[in-house]
C-alpha cells in the first residue's frame, strides 16, 4: 500500500506545542509525517513548501495558532494571505492545491492534532503519490552531499 | 539556492536517548546511533538510557571536552523540557549554547506511533535533519543593551500612582506624567467604593499626597506626552508643558481670584451638574494644590478685557504670558495608566440620548451622592432639586449588546449599581429602588455578600430584565422593562433613572497610544501580551499596562495590576543590562535592495529603512524573530539565525529524500 | 424633473388624499411623477416566507419595469411600499441565490401592451439599478430643502405637528438605512423646512398597531392610543404620518379609540404631503381632506389676503 510522506511546518507556540500534547497524552497517529519546527507559520516561505514537493513530499501541511492568538501578533494572518495566493499557483505547477493543508490548531488541542494527521493521510494516500521530482523537467543538481 | 564556500567540516556528537523504555520501548535507539555515525558532519554517535540525568549530562560535557565537539545533538523528549538543561551543560563544557539542537523523537514519535520499524526510520529523518541543521549553525551570543533605570508613567489616577510609588520605594527616579490640572483620576470623583464602602478620597488623598512629597518622584501635572521614541531601555520623551497662567509654587489657595472671575462654565469635576470659574481649583483635595486658569473659557487673557484674577492676586502668581513649553526626558520604561471614561448616553436614544436631565450615569450619580458635590451629599434630582422618591438603576447601559452597542461586560457596574442603590435607600429611607439586572456578576472578595445585603436588608427590587424605552411623562420618568422571570412586561413610573453606562476607552488617548504604537484591541484598550501569562506587559518591548486602560476593572484589580506593572518594571531595571535572544532576522547589506517589504511585516517596528544607504536597518533588540520578514524577502537578505533559509532546504531534503 | 413614483395600490383606492397631495405638491416643485408602467401590488408585507420567489418576484418586477424606462430612482410615500421595494432590492443584492432564482423566474414574464397587444418577453435581469427613495429622502436630497423653502406661499406658523414615522420606515436599522432607529431627524427637518414645529415626542417610532387592527383590534387601540395621547402631551395640534395603514388606525379608528379610552378628546391625524401642498399653495379642495374621519379642516384655514406670502 502506497505510503504517503507528509512534511510538516509547524509553529513552536501553538501547533509544535499541540503535537507534543498529542504525545504526552499518547494518542496514536499514522507515522507518515515527519516535523519541522518553526517560530511562526509565517517563517515557511513558499519556496519550502515547493522545496519539500519537490524532494519527495506527498503532501505538505502548515500548522499555527488561531486567528488572534499568534505569539507575534499577526503571523497567521500573513500565512493565512500567503497560502490562498499560493494554493492558486500550485494548480497551475499542476500540483493539486489539496496536497496542501493549513490548520490553525492551538496548544491545548493535542486530540485536533492527532485526527488532522490521520486524516490529511488518509486524504493524501487517496491523491496518490505525486513523485514531483521525477515529473520536474529540470533535473536538480546537488553541490553539497 | 546559493552556493556556498566549503566551510570546515563540523564535529557534531550525537546522542540518543532511551528515555528508559519511552523511546526505547518503540524506537530502536541504538540503530539510530549507529545508522548516523558516518553522516557527513557527525564526529560522534551514542546512545544513553537518560541523557537528562547528571550521569547522562556528565557524559555529554566529557565527550565535547575530548573530541573537541563543535556542535551536539540530543535525540530525546520535546525541547520544551529540556533545551536549557542540555544548553547549560554545553555552557559548562564550553560550547556556545546556540549549538545545541535538540530532537524530538519522543512526544512527536514513540509516544505517538505503534509500528516499531515505522518509527524507528522516522527518528533516523528527525535526527537526520537536525544534523543538516547543526552543520550550519553559528556562534550566537545574546544582545546585550544599557538600561535606563527610570520610569515614565502616563496617567495619574489610582493605577498611575500605585505604580509610581511602588517603583520609585524600588529606588528608581519616576516621572509621572497627568494631563489635568490635578494627579486623581475617577477614583477620586467616587464617593464610596464597594464593598467596604470606604470614602473614596480618604483613601486615595493619601496616596497623592504621597506621590507629591516622595524625593524619586517628578510630578508633571498639566503635561502631555507628545511622543516616544528609542526602544526598551533606552527611550526619549517629549513631553509639552501646558500653561497653567498661575505659577504653582506661589498661588496659596486664597480663592480671591475665583471670586472675581466673570466667567461660569460647567464644572467636569461635578460631571457638569454644577459651575466653575475660569480660574479654577478642580477640587479642595487637588495636588498640586493650586488654581488653574483656563485658557479656553477665560476672556482672553488679555488685561484690556479682563484682569480681575491678576489684580486680586496678592501672590503675584498669575502670569498672562506663560506658554507651552517641550522638554525631553530619557526613560527606560513606560507605564501605560491612562484611565477610561464612560459610553455616552447619546448612543441610547432609546433610553433618551441626554435629553433628559434626571437620566444620569454613574459618575454622575457618584457625584450627586458625593458630600463635596453639588447637592452636598443630599440625593436631588438634577432637574428640579425635589427628593426622588422613586429610582431606577438600569444595569448594562451599552455592554453586553454586540448588535447595537459594546459586546463586552463592564465589569464593575453590577457592583456600584448595588452601592448606589443601597446609598439611595439608606439616605431616602421610604425611597423606592428597582434595579433592571440580565445577570448580577459579583466575583470578588466580599462582593456576593454586599450584593445581598442590598437585596435583602436594604430591600432592593432586583428585576431581571432588559429596559427597553424610558421617556419623560409630565414630572416622571416611564420606564418600560420586562421581569424575565415572570414573563411579564413591566413600567416603572420613576423620578430619577441612573444607567451604568459601559466603561469604554480614554478620550483623547487614541491619538497619543497611535504615535507610540501601543497595540490597543478593537475596542480601544491596551492589548496586553498574552492575556494570562503576560497580563501587565504591551508587546511592546518596554511599556507596560495598568488599571482601566488596559480593560474594565475595580479598584483592587487595578492597584493589583498596578504593583504588578511596577515589579514587571523592576524585573527591567533589575537586569545589569538588558539580554535579549539572538536568533533574530538580520539584514544582509550586500543582497538587500532596500525594497521595504520587510518593512511591513514586522508586528514590532523593528525594520526601518536607512535612506542614506538604501538598505533596510533591523533593531535586533525589537526584533523577535518571529520570521515573517525572512519569509516575504524576495533577495533573500533577509535570514533567520540559526534557521536560514539554506538550513531549512538542508533539513527538507535530509527529511524526504530516500 | 422627472422621476418614477410608485404610489401602490392603497394610495389608489383607500386614501387618495395621500397620491393627490402627492401629487399636487410635487407639481408645486417642478418634479413630474411618473408611474412605471403596469406597476402591480408590491404585496404589502416584506415575505418572511421561506419561499422567495413568490414574494419578490412583483416588487422587483416593478423596480425592473423602471429601469426599463429609463429611470434610476423610485419614490415611494407609502412606508409599507417602501420597506418592500426596499427590501427585496436589498434581497437580491445580498443572496446571489436569490438573485438567480428570482430573475430566471422573472425573464419568463410577458408584457402584453395594453393597446397594441404586443407581447414583450425575455426581460433582463435585475441588478439592482433601481434606487428605492422614500418622498422624506427625495425630498430632503434631489429636491433640496432650499428649493422648498423658496416656493413656500403660506406661512404655517411653526404649527405644531408630530412627525410619526411608524415602523416600516426606518427598521431593520441595516436594510433601510434611512435614518437611526432611536433618534431620527429626517421627519422633523421636512416638518421645520415647510414651516411647522416639529414637536419631539417618545412615540414617534413606537407601532401604531398595525395589522393587528384586524385581528386583535383592542391591542392595536391601545398602541394608537398612546402615539396620539404623547403627541398631544407634548403640545402638538396633529400627527404627521406616512403611511395609510398608520393612517387609518390613528383616524379611521379614533372613535373606537375615544371609546376605549374615554380621556382621550381627539387629535387630527394628516398626511406630511398635505402639509407640503398646503405650504407650497394648494388648494384645500385638492387635498383630499374629505377622507378624514376626524376633520382636520381646522389645520387648513385660509390666511386673510395680506399675509399671503407671494
Amino acid at each position: 500500500m502506497f505510503e504517503p510522506q507528509i512534511m510538516c511546518f509547524l509553529c513552536k507556540w501553538c501547533t509544535s506545542s499541540a503535537a507534543d500534547m498529542a504525545g504526552t497524552s499518547r494518542i496514536h497517529y499514522a507515522p507518515n509525517n515527519i516535523n519541522m519546527r518553526v517560530m511562526c507559520s509565517s517563517r515557511v516561505d513558499p519556496q519550502h513548501i515547493l522545496y519539500a514537493f519537490k524532494e519527495g513530499a506527498d503532501g505538505v501541511f502548515l500548522g499555527g495558532c488561531h486567528p488572534g492568538d499568534c505569539h507575534y501578533v499577526e503571523g497567521n494572518y500573513k500565512t493565512l494571505r500567503r497560502i490562498a495566493l499560493f494554493k492558486i499557483m500550485l494548480k497551475d505547477l499542476g500540483i493539486d492545491p489539496k496536497r496542501l493543508r493549513l490548520e490553525w490548531i492551538s496548544a491545548a488541542e493535542g486530540k485536533k492534532y492527532a485526527e488532522t494527521m490521520n486524516e490529511f493521510t488518509e486524504q493524501i494516500r487517496a491523491l496518490g503519490p505525486l513523485h514531483l521530482n521525477e515529473k520536474a523537467l529540470v533535473q536538480e543538481v546537488v553541490k553539497d552531499e | 539556492m546559493t552556493t556556498k564556500p566549503k566551510l570546515k567540516e563540523k564535529r557534531i556528537g550525537l546522542f540518543v536517548c532511551h528515555c528508559g523504555v519511552n523511546i526505547a520501548g518503540v524506537v530502536d535507539v541504538g540503530k539510530v546511533a549507529e545508522q548516523l555515525k558516518d553522516t557527513p558532519g557527525v564526529s560522534f554517535s551514542t546512545d544513553y538510557v537518560y541523557m537528562c540525568s547528571d550521569p547522562g549530562q556528565q557524559m555529554i560535557i566529557d565527550t565535547i571536552k575530548e573530541k573537541h565537539l563543535d556542535g551536539i545533538i540530543v535525540a530525546a523528549c520535546s525541547p520544551t523540557l529540556h533545551e536549557k538543561t542540555f544548553q547549560e551543560a554545553a555552557r559548562l563544557a564550553g560550547l556556545n549554547p546556540y549549538q545545541i539542537e535538540i530532537a524530538n523523537i519522543r512526544e512527536q514519535d514513540s509516544w505517538v506511533h505503534t509500528d516499531k520499524e515505522k518509527a524507528t526510520k522516522k527518528a533516523v529523518k528527525i535526527v537526520k535533519s537536525h544534523v543538516a541543521k547543526a552543520r550550519q549553525n553559528e556562534n550566537l551570543d545574546p544582545i546585550k543593551v544599557d538600561v535606563n533605570r527610570r520610569a515614565l508613567i502616563i496617567g495619574g489616577g489610582v493605577s498611575g500612582l500605585q505604580a509610581a510609588m511602588d517603583i520609585a520605594d524600588h529606588g528608581y527616579e519616576v516621572i509621572l506624567v497627568e494631563k489635568n490640572p490635578s494627579i486623581g483620576g475617577k477614583m477620586i470623583q467616587l464617593s464610596e467604593t464597594f464593598p467596604t464602602l470606604d470614602c473614596s478620597q480618604c483613601i486615595l488623598t493619601p496616596k497623592m499626597v504621597e506621590v507629591s512629597r516622595h524625593p524619586r518622584i517628578k510630578l508633571l501635572t498639566y503635561h502631555e506626552v507628545d511622543s516616544i521614541s528609542g526602544f526598551v531601555g533606552n527611550f526619549k520623551v517629549r513631553i509639552k508643558k501646558r500653561p497653567r497662567y498661575v505659577d504653582e509654587t506661589l498661588c496659596n489657595l486664597c480663592g480671591e481670584c475665583e471670586k472675581v472671575c466673570p466667567q461660569v462654565v460647567p464644572d467636569e469635576f461635578n460631571m457638569g451638574l454644577s459651575f466653575r470659574k475660569a480660574i479654577y481649583l478642580p477640587f479642595p483635595q487637588a495636588i498640586p494644590g493650586t488654581y488653574t486658569l483656563d485658557a479656553e473659557n477665560c476672556l482672553g487673557l488679555n488685561p484690556v478685557r479682563c484682569g480681575k484674577c491678576k489684580d486680586v492676586c496678592d501672590k503675584k502668581a498669575i502670569d498672562y504670558d506663560m506658554k507651552e513649553t517641550i522638554t525631553e526626558e530619557e526613560v527606560g520604561a513606560v507605564v501605560v495608566a491612562t484611565g477610561y471614561d464612560l459610553y455616552t448616553m447619546q448612543a441610547l436614544g432609546e433610553y433618551g440620548g441626554e435629553k433628559y436631565d434626571d437620566v444620569v450615569n454613574g459618575l454622575e450619580f457618584e457625584r450627586i451622592l458625593s458630600a463635596s458635590g453639588p447637592t452636598g451629599g443630599e440625593i436631588r434630582r438634577p432637574s428640579d432639586g425635589k427628593v426622588p422618591r422613586s429610582i431606577v438603576f438600569v444595569q448594562c447601559s451599552g455592554s453586553r449588546d454586540s448588535e447595537k452597542h459594546l459586546p463586552y461586560c463592564s465589569k464593575i457596574c453590577c457592583m456600584y449599581t448595588a452601592k448606589h442603590a443601597m446609598m439611595y435607600r439608606h439616605r431616602v429611607p421610604d425611597g423606592q429602588a428597582t434595579v433592571f439586572y440580565i445577570d448580577v456578576r459579583t466575583g470578588g472578595k466580599s462582593f456576593d455578600e454586599f450584593y445581598m445585603r442590598t437585596v435583602e436588608e436594604d430591600k432592593v427590587l432586583y428585576i431581571r430584565g432588559k429596559v427597553s424605552k424610558i421617556f419623560k411623562e409630565g414630572d416622571k420618568l416611564i420606564v418600560w422593562g420586562v421581569d424575565t422571570l415572570t414573563g411579564k412586561k413591566v413600567e416603572i413610573e420613576a423620578d430619577m433613572v441612573v444607567l451604568a453606562m459601559a466603561m469604554v476607552k480614554a478620550d483623547g488617548v487614541q491619538d497619543l497610544l497611535k504615535k507610540l504604537k501601543i497595540a490597543t484591541d478593537i475596542h480601544g484598550f491596551l492589548a496586553e501580551a498574552h492575556p494570562k501569562l503576560r497580563p501587565v506587559e504591551s508587546l511592546n518591548a518596554g511599556f507596560y499596562l495598568a488599571g482601566c486602560a488596559h480593560g474594565p476593572k475595580d479598584i483592587p484589580e487595578t492597584v493589583a495590576q498596578a504593583s504588578a506593572a511596577a515589579a514587571k518594571v523592576g524585573d527591567l531595571f533589575a537586569q545589569k543590562e538588558l539580554v535579549h535572544e539572538p536568533t533574530v532576522v538580520p539584514v544582509n547589506d550586500e543582497l538587500c535592495s532596500g525594497c521595504g517589504i520587510c518593512l511591513t511585516m514586522c508586528p514590532y517596528t523593528a525594520r526601518t529603512l536607512d535612506p542614506a544607504r538604501g538598505v533596510v536597518v533591523v533593531n535586533e533588540i525589537l526584533c523577535e524573530g518571529c520570521g515573517a520578514c525572512a519569509a516575504a524577502c524576495p533577495s533573500g537578505a533577509a535570514q533567520q539565525r540559526n534557521q536560514t533559509d539554506d538550513q531549512i532546504f538542508s533539513m527538507l531534503r535530509a527529511m524526504l529524500r530516500d | 424633473m422627472k422621476v418614477h413614483y410608485y404610489p401602490g395600490c392603497t394610495l389608489k383606492q383607500k386614501t387618495t388624499a395621500l397620491d393627490i397631495s402627492t401629487r399636487e405638491a410635487l407639481k408645486r416643485l417642478d418634479v413630474e411623477l411618473v408611474e412605471p408602467e403596469g406597476w402591480t401590488c408590491c404585496g404589502a408585507e416584506y415575505p418572511l416566507t421561506e419561499e422567495k420567489i413568490a414574494g419578490l418576484a412583483a416588487p422587483i418586477r416593478t423596480l425592473r419595469q423602471v429601469r426599463d424606462e429609463g429611470g434610476d430612482i423610485l419614490v415611494t410615500t407609502c412606508s409599507f411600499c417602501f420597506a418592500v421595494l426596499k427590501r427585496a432590492d436589498r434581497a437580491l443584492q445580498d443572496d446571489p441565490l436569490k438573485h438567480k432564482r428570482v430573475n430566471a423566474y422573472l425573464r419568463d414574464d410577458i408584457q402584453i401592451d395594453p393597446l397594441t397587444k404586443a407581447r414583450t418577453t425575455g426581460f433582463e435581469d435585475y441588478n439592482g439599478e433601481v434606487k428605492v427613495l422614500h418622498l422624506l429622502e427625495f425630498l430632503r436630497d434631489r429636491v433640496g430643502y432650499p428649493r422648498i423653502r423658496e416656493r413656500i406661499k403660506r406661512d404655517l406658523e411653526g404649527l405644531a405637528i408630530a412627525p410619526y414615522y411608524g415602523c416600516r420606515v426606518l427598521r431593520p436599522r441595516e436594510e433601510m438605512a434611512v435614518d437611526d432607529p432611536e433618534s431620527p431627524r429626517l421627519f422633523e427637518e421636512f416638518l421645520e423646512a415647510v414651516g411647522c414645529g416639529a414637536v419631539d415626542y417618545p412615540f414617534k417610532q413606537e407601532c401604531c398597531g398595525s395589522y393587528l387592527s384586524v385581528s386583535l383590534p383592542a391591542a392595536a387601540t391601545e398602541a394608537s392610543y398612546r402615539v396620539l395621547r404623547s403627541a398631544r402631551m407634548n403640545g402638538a395640534k396633529a400627527v404627521a404620518v406616512t403611511c395609510p395603514l398608520c393612517f387609518y388606525n390613528m383616524d379611521h379608528r379614533q372613535d373606537a379609540i375615544k371609546e376605549a379610552y374615554l380621556d382621550f378628546p381627539g387629535l387630527p391625524v394628516v398626511y406630511f404631503t398635505q402639509l407640503l401642498a398646503w405650504a407650497l399653495g394648494v388648494d384645500r379642495s385638492v387635498l383630499g381632506l374629505g377622507e378624514h374621519r376626524v376633520p382636520a379642516d381646522g389645520l387648513f384655514l385660509e390666511i386673510p389676503a395680506t399675509e399671503v406670502r407671494t
